[in-house]
């Protein structure tokens, strides 16, 4: 496994271990790309802040809570409508976000009194909202403003309310990975155990860790954890509310989905609580179903989930098929930020037959570079941090019929005429569960058989201009070149779902399961 | 009956209007040819931005960062900017310029990135880069110091601070633009060429709506030269048509080339499209055009067929940068609407003395405020606990949610707008600018009445 | 490459060629062999190998504290999968299962931990 070199990054020798080629025959000793290092100036790499890292990805889905940057504006305003993670409550988290609009005469002497009135303003505005977690920005790190001392006040002053701190300044790590992990810890140290549940209504209890609830995906979890009769306690943090997750300490089970932004906080609730965690995948039919069977398993109710399984596979398999049949060897670059590298690697290439030719990670660590090119097949190039003229190069060189990566990169591609899909937000999501899983494979499927791209790439001074036809349809393009039992192979369909596919899930009604054991009184005041 | 001009009395931010400094400095930035900025600051200083410009302008621009981890938080980081100017100028060739662009992070912590230049410029530069034409550029945007739209300000006249040297007189006239969209600058310069004037455009930005061409182009990037900057001090004249955005940099040319000069009106509308041509006029002594008068006379045309019948006495909230917000009020009064709130979004106090500002508290006969250092909390609280009644938003996609939330149409206007496809490849200056407006409003207002089943019967026979 | 961690002994090419089978589906299916530190995946290896070796086996597995049950459901499936994907491991006896399943134990030992080039697999803190 060699370690590639960038003919555009020859000149930064710090680069050279930052990229592989899996080889044949080899293995993770032979090579892995170095990873979660400082970026080196001037790359132009893709990667955020340790800010962005705990207040956009992980803090903000919480959906009941007041999320305060203490800091200058912009870090707010740019961190601010920028995803997909909605919640069942009107999007709260989504549409109202705090600045403490730090000022110069501020950083000179200093914020704590602003800070305070901000807090105190805010829950003013919003007088139904209890709870509030205050973010560092670099600004008010850097004056050392105590934003402990100042919640804790508050908190006393009001005792209604809660708030949580979390100080993780942009600076404070390579990459927003660094966020992760200090948010991580300061749920687990602050709020972990300090609330207990008010009801625990089934005897299988779990936490859902990791999961952001992108255009819906952790509500399509819960219905499957719904029909299994177990009961999430808190989902960290898609959808999720604040005092659930004060209640993690309470769970039998914590569910990792994003080992990458929360295996820390699952690690600390095994060392504290002495709850197992168990690793699984929320996408694909089959990684999603033997998920389901280990949670089954481990609580004695493999059954249920091999009703789901049944169900969903019957429901759906006709369709993802359907896709997979055009998407044969489609070649893919898995680009996006830390876990979808290796989520997605195999289950791709397994269920919808596309070929995985490069994956790259923005801000992930050597672990999650492990995972991602033990997933995929051989010959895959693998980029720890890549920066702009890397990924142009890598495009030109691989040829990919498609990407998955962020928004912005994704306008890279779209001026070499490489088609994207954001692999963070979603394009039409959900992709988790088995309905989202075909959905992913539908949007794939519009976006490489597109009659854009066929436009795209005439040039009309030079190439005979093929006046015969007024237009393509998607299926023109991908049915092409398929062999006549493929094309209309009667047992095969197009997506059949919704637009919006969630609008059913909320409000549904799930059975009710017998109790192994009395219902547990309300638990008792901390 | 009054217009008050007053300001945000919280001390914090709900849900800001604008973002910081470095942002304007970067949209500076991505107008210069061959030009790559380095933000020195945490990597999310850049790369939010970048986001925002891909948000609204569908397309990537290249912007570096030099990367400040906690080392460089907790020891000073000019060490980053010397490793990012070599990186950057290594692997792009054609780079010419990098301003060097400060945060929040690297003024707090004091780092002298006028040193580091110097540093650079004595050693780096001649030593790797002898036979290369490489201009380091300080710029200082704290963030917590004005806004994006002061960013901006202070960036256009740090370039020209830079590069503006008098030659020989080049019969060219100066033009600012200001915060503006690619379709402003075609509409500009349509004006201009009307106009018979040869000037040149501060930024030359139509090409960041680029083209997906057959062989593969990725970088959208603007086009104004060192040349032209440099050429700056030769002009004939000077026109800035924004008080907030370039017009700091026409005040320099001015003072230091004693260039004549006139700052604004922004061209939103009929009548202070008028004023520009007027002011083109007096700057240059060409007449006004037979053609123009065409132009305009089709833009009343357009008008007339709306203002009465349905703009009339719609209340309007307008939100975001100070000469916009402004420029559309003027226009939407000329149109009988009643703008009833404008929010400038940043604690800029020469707002409250702005002539303009001051005309509306002299005229307006309906109860008006202009918020200053507003945050879309001082709308949304109208709205939702006192009684603020409104038939029309005009602002940036930032405020999208209240739109939606009390079910009040709105139109996209001004940065970012990425929330509707491809507006800023339309106008907002001139008379296209004041008939796509007019227009635009008018259908927004039209799709609402059908969508609330409210007088859609009426568009029956018009 | 620190010379003292060196690949487990060779193997006979039919034992190396079904041991690369199971690696293959572990390495492309299975996320509880990843976990940040050395001494988590030697618990995890230990753990989930040993039951999924009992499985195959038929024989008794302890499920008695959480962490057992969870290291259980993911040798549950995986013997499953083991079983479906190799149709030869069925007739394999027991003892062929056990050294097996124990030489894929130690390269698995290897490749993740005594060999694996991740710098963070030391690091003391998480």
């Amino acid at each position: 496994m060699p370690y590639h070199e960038f003919e555009c990054s020859k000149c930064i020798p710090e680069r050279k271990k930052h990229a592989v080629v899996k080889g044949h025959g080899e293995d993770l000793t032979s090579a892995l790309p170095l990873g979660y290092l400082n970026t080196i100036p001037g790359t132009i790499s893709e990667r955020g802040c340790a800010y962005c890292g705990a207040k956009h990805v992980i803090g903000t889905p919480m959906k009941d809570v007041i999320h305060l940057s203490h800091g200058p504006l912009g870090c707010t305003y740019d961190t601010w409508q920028t995803k997909r993670y909605i919640s069942d409550n009107d999007n709260f988290q989504i549409k109202y976000t705090f600045a403490t609009d730090m000022k110069e005469k501020n950083v000179v002497f200093g914020a704590e009194k602003l800070l305070k009135q901000n807090i105190l303003e805010a829950f003013k505005a919003f007088p139904k909202i209890k709870r509030m977690t205050i973010y560092q920005t670099c600004a008010s790190a850097l004056i050392g403003d105590d934003l402990n001392a100042i919640a804790a006040e508050v908190m006393e002053e009001m005792p209604e309310v809660d708030i949580f701190v979390c100080n993780s300044p942009g600076f404070g790590g390579p990459s927003q990975s660094g966020g992760h992990h200090k948010i991580n810890i300061a749920w687990v140290n602050q709020k972990v155990g300090t609330l207990e549940p008010k009801e625990i209504t089934s005897d299988y209890v779990i936490n859902y860790v990791g999961e952001y609830n992108i255009q819906g995906d952790q509500e399509v979890m819960m219905d499957f954890f719904k029909r299994m009769g177990v009961q999430v306690l808190s989902t960290f943090t898609g959808n999720g509310t604040y005092d659930d997750l004060r209640c993690m300490h309470r769970a039998q089970l914590n569910v990792l989905e994003c080992a990458r932004s929360a295996e820390y906080i699952c690690n600390e609730l095994r060392v504290r609580y002495g709850i197992p965690r168990l690793d699984i995948d929320g996408f694909g039919f089959e990684p999603l179903g033997n998920s389901l069977r280990k949670i089954g398993l481990f609580f004695g109710i493999e059954d249920r989930a091999q009703a789901i399984i049944d169900e969903e596979t019957a429901r759906w398999k006709p369709e993802l098929d359907w896709y997979k049949a055009r998407l044969m060897h489609k070649k893919v670059c898995l680009w996006p930020g830390g876990s979808k590298l290796w989520h997605w690697a195999h289950v791709i290439h397994a269920e919808m037959g596309v070929d995985v030719v490069s994956v790259y990670t923005k801000f992930g660590h050597q672990g999650d570079m492990e995972k991602g090119i033990s997933r995929c097949e051989e010959g895959a190039l693998a980029i720890d941090d890549p920066n702009e003229l890397e990924g142009l190069e890598a495009m030109e060189t691989l040829e990919p019929d498609i990407i998955f990566t962020g928004k912005r990169p994704g306008e890279v591609a779209k001026k070499i005429r490489v088609p994207y899909l954001n692999a963070h937000a979603y394009h039409n999501g959900p992709w988790k569960g088995w309905e989202g899983w075909v959905r992913f494979a539908r949007d794939i499927y519009n976006a490489i058989f597109s009659p854009i791209h066929e436009l795209a790439k005439l040039d009309i001074s030079k190439d005979e201009i093929p006046g015969d036809c007024g237009f393509k349809t998607q299926r023109m393009l991908s049915d092409a070149n398929l062999p006549d039992e493929v094309r209309n192979d009667p047992t095969l369909r197009q997506y059949t779902g919704k637009f919006d596919c969630l609008k059913d899930l909320r409000g549904k009604t799930y059975p009710v399961f017998e109790r192994k054991t009395a219902a547990a009184p309300a638990a008792a005041a901390v | 009956m009054e217009c008050q001009v007053k300001p945000r009395e919280r001390a914090g931010i709900i849900n800001p209007i604008f973002t910081c400094q470095p942002c304007g400095a970067q949209f500076a930035s991505i107008g210069i040819k061959d030009c790559i900025g380095i933000v020195h600051g945490g990597q999310g200083c850049v790369m939010f931005v970048r986001l925002l410009f891909s948000q609204h302008f569908k397309e990537s621009f290249e912007l570096a960062s030099s990367s400040v981890h906690e080392d460089g938080a907790i020891f000073g980081a000019v060490g980053r900017v010397e490793q990012a100017v070599d990186v950057l100028l290594m692997r792009y060739p054609h780079v010419k310029v990098v301003p060097i662009i400060s945060t929040c992070l690297t003024e707090v912590i004091g780092d002298d990135i006028e040193g580091v230049v110097r540093k650079l410029n004595a050693e780096l530069l001649p030593e790797k880069y002898p036979d290369r034409e490489v201009h380091l550029i300080p710029i200082h945007t704290p963030s917590f110091v004005g806004s994006m739209v002061s960013g901006y300000d202070i960036t256009v006249l740090d370039f020209v601070k830079y590069f503006a040297e008098k030659t020989e007189p080049n019969g060219k006239l100066n033009v600012f633009t200001g915060w503006v969209n690619p379709g402003d600058v075609t509409a500009l310069k349509h004006l201009l060429a009307q106009m018979d004037i040869d000037a040149t455009v501060f930024f030359e930005i139509e090409t960041f709506d680029s083209p997906l061409m057959p062989e593969g182009n990725h970088v959208s990037h603007g086009e104004t030269t060192i040349e032209d900057l440099q050429g700056s001090a030769n002009a004939m004249g000077t026109i800035a048509l924004n008080r907030y955005e370039g017009a700091k940099a026409a005040e320099f040319l001015q003072s230091e080339f004693e260039i004549p000069t006139i700052i604004g009106p922004t061209p939103i509308g009929i009548r202070n499209t008028d004023t520009f041509l007027k002011n083109l006029k007096a700057l240059t002594g060409k007449p006004i055009p037979e053609s123009l008068v065409r132009e305009r006379g089709i833009a009343i045309d357009a008008l007339t067929d709306l203002v009465h019948m349905f703009l009339a006495d719609k209340r309007v909230a307008i939100y975001g940068n100070p000469d916009l917000v402004i420029g559309l009020a003027q226009f939407c009064i000329d149109l009988e609407m009643k703008p009833k709130v404008l929010l400038l979004g940043d604690d800029n106090s020469r707002y409250k003395d702005d002539p303009r500002v001051k005309e509306l508290q002299e005229n307006v006969d309906w109860d008006m405020e202009v918020i200053t250092n507003a945050d879309f909390w001082e709308l949304e609280d109208r709205i939702k606990n006192k009684g603020l009644e409104l038939d029309l938003m005009l602002g940036h996609s930032k405020g999208r949610f209240i739109s939606i939330d009390y079910d009040i149409p709105m139109l996209r206007v001004g940065f970012p707008t990425y929330d509707r496809a491809g507006m800023y490849r339309h106008p907002v200056v001139g008379y296209a600018g004041a008939i796509w407006l007019a227009e635009q409003m008018a259908n927004t207002l039209f799709t609402d009445m059908e969508h609330k089943k409210v007088r859609e019967w009426s568009l029956n026979v018009w | 490459m620190d010379e003292t961690k060196s690949n487990p002994e060779p193997l006979d090419e039919v034992t190396a060629g079904r041991l690369a089978q199971l690696e293959d589906y572990i390495m492309k299916n299975c996320l509880w062999q990843f976990h940040s530190r050395s001494w988590d995946r030697r618990v995890q290896n230990e753990g989930i190998l040993s039951k999924t070796t009992q499985i195959l086996c038929g024989e008794p597995v302890d499920t008695g504290t959480p962490l057992d049950r969870c290291h259980w459901a993911d040798a549950v499936v995986m013997a499953e999968e083991f079983q479906r994907r190799c149709p030869w491991l069925t007739e394999m006896p027991k003892d062929e299962v056990k050294a097996l399943m124990d030489a894929l134990h130690k390269h698995l030992d290897y490749i993740l931990i005594d060999g694996s080039l991740n710098l963070e697999l030391t690091d003391q803190h998480y």
